[in-house]
């Protein structure tokens, strides 16, 4: 794994390089560097911290989840979500036995999830768009400051969706759409096509934590919003890591 | 082959140090695994150990009553563990280890690995405190 790079993970750099050198165009937006720089490697800290800046900006009937990085619900508790009864029914059809399949082992979250998952990210932040890169899952999310790339309608859906972000201030608050079905809380309740998500990062004064909120919306799924705390660390000299999920796995569960 | 209903309450309790493992779609630490009654401790010798992800897997041997019975452990990410001191040829067929972690709630002879030490007493990388992670 620490012997030669992949050529797929070159492939995926010199994408990025790309992506990012296409960005000094004609930029309708301010520069990226009247803006905070959140380029980096950034490992998700164990506790995140409940940024008092961003939690006033959360909507008041959004409930906190508390599972943010390692910790997880168990089945039946969905930490304050009012499921629709159309969510409730496929929760109570969950079993976790169908997640251990070779089939479904490798199956991607959306970045509801994933974002919150106890891996690190990576951020390459570029004038009119940045990629923020997850080890888990190897998933890339391109967020564009505008839609001069793509519109929202011809996007189609995938588990990172189309992201469009602005700066308020030092803030950078980035608003997606476009996510194809998956797991809001790993434990049998879902996200439908529809859902909405805003995010909310933010530097810590010594920059060396970005904070964030994670805000979503679905109310095909959900009767209330869902949002979470996430806080990462920064680490020098690090970066995200191939992850190359083998589906094969599964079959350790099998005695 | 799990028992959701004695894990249908909250497993929030990353306050108090006890922090599941997550991975979506292939399993749950808080449904799969118990970390209520405290670690497993097993001594063996090394079959396999694979190093992938969603997790590695070590395989190893046990005498258990004078019979040879095999244990299997899954470990954190690849990435996570090599962050953490451990190489993809930490282990081999024939090391002599002991074996820590949260047993499956199944009472299966599969445990989540917390630490592994090898028979000299060398520890492999740098062991996990709580039932953390990745």
């Amino acid at each position: 794994m620490m012997g030669a790079v992949p050529s797929r993970r070159i492939a995926a750099a010199g994408a990025l390089a790309l992506l990012l050198a296409g960005c000094g165009g004609t930029a309708p937006q301010e520069t990226a560097a009247k803006h905070p720089d959140f380029s980096g490697f950034w490992m998700l800290a164990r506790a995140p911290v409940e940024d008092e800046v961003l939690k006033a900006k959360l909507s008041p009937d959004a409930v906190v989840l508390q599972d943010t990085g390692a910790p997880e619900y168990g089945p039946g508790d969905f930490g304050g979500l009012k499921l629709t009864a159309k969510a409730q029914e496929i929760a109570n059809a969950w079993k976790i036995e169908d997640d251990m399949t070779v089939s479904n082992t490798c199956r991607i979250p959306s970045i509801v999830y994933a974002m919150q998952g106890p891996f690190p990210i990576e951020i390459f932040q570029g004038s009119d768009l940045m990629v923020l890169r997850l080890e888990y899952f190897d998933m890339a999310r391109v967020i564009f400051f505008d839609d001069r790339f793509m519109k929202e309608e011809e996007a189609p859906h995938t588990k990172v969706g189309y992201s469009i972000a602005h700066w308020e201030g030092d803030e950078l608050v980035v608003k997606t759409s476009k996510l194809k079905e998956a797991t809001i809380t790993n434990n049998g309740l879902f996200h439908s096509d529809q859902v909405r998500v805003i995010e909310r990062f933010r530097l810590s004064p010594d920059g060396k934590q970005l904070l964030s909120t994670q805000e979503f919306e679905d109310p095909e799924m959900l009767e209330n919003k869902g949002a979470r705390f996430i806080t990462w660390n920064k680490v020098e000299g690090d970066h995200v890591r191939a992850y190359d999920c083998d589906p094969s796995f599964a079959e350790n569960y099998a005695n | 082959m799990h028992k959701r209903n004695r894990a249908r309450r909250s497993f929030v309790l990353g306050a108090v140090g006890l922090l599941a493992a997550t991975a979506y779609a292939h399993h749950s630490f808080a449904v799969f695994f118990d970390d209520e009654k405290g670690i497993v401790t097993v001594r063996g010798t090394v079959t396999e150990f694979s190093f992938r992800n969603p997790h590695g897997v070590i395989r190893v041997d046990v005498i258990e009553n004078g019979k040879k019975v095999e244990w299997k452990a899954e470990t954190n990410s690849p990435s996570i563990l090599e962050r953490r001191g451990w190489k993809r040829d930490s282990l081999k067929a024939g090391d002599e280890i002991i074996l820590e972690g949260w047993r499956a709630r199944d009472g299966s002879r599969y445990m989540r690995m917390r630490k592994v030490t090898k028979a000299d007493g060398t520890p492999v990388g740098i062991p996990f405190e709580t039932p953390v992670v990745q």
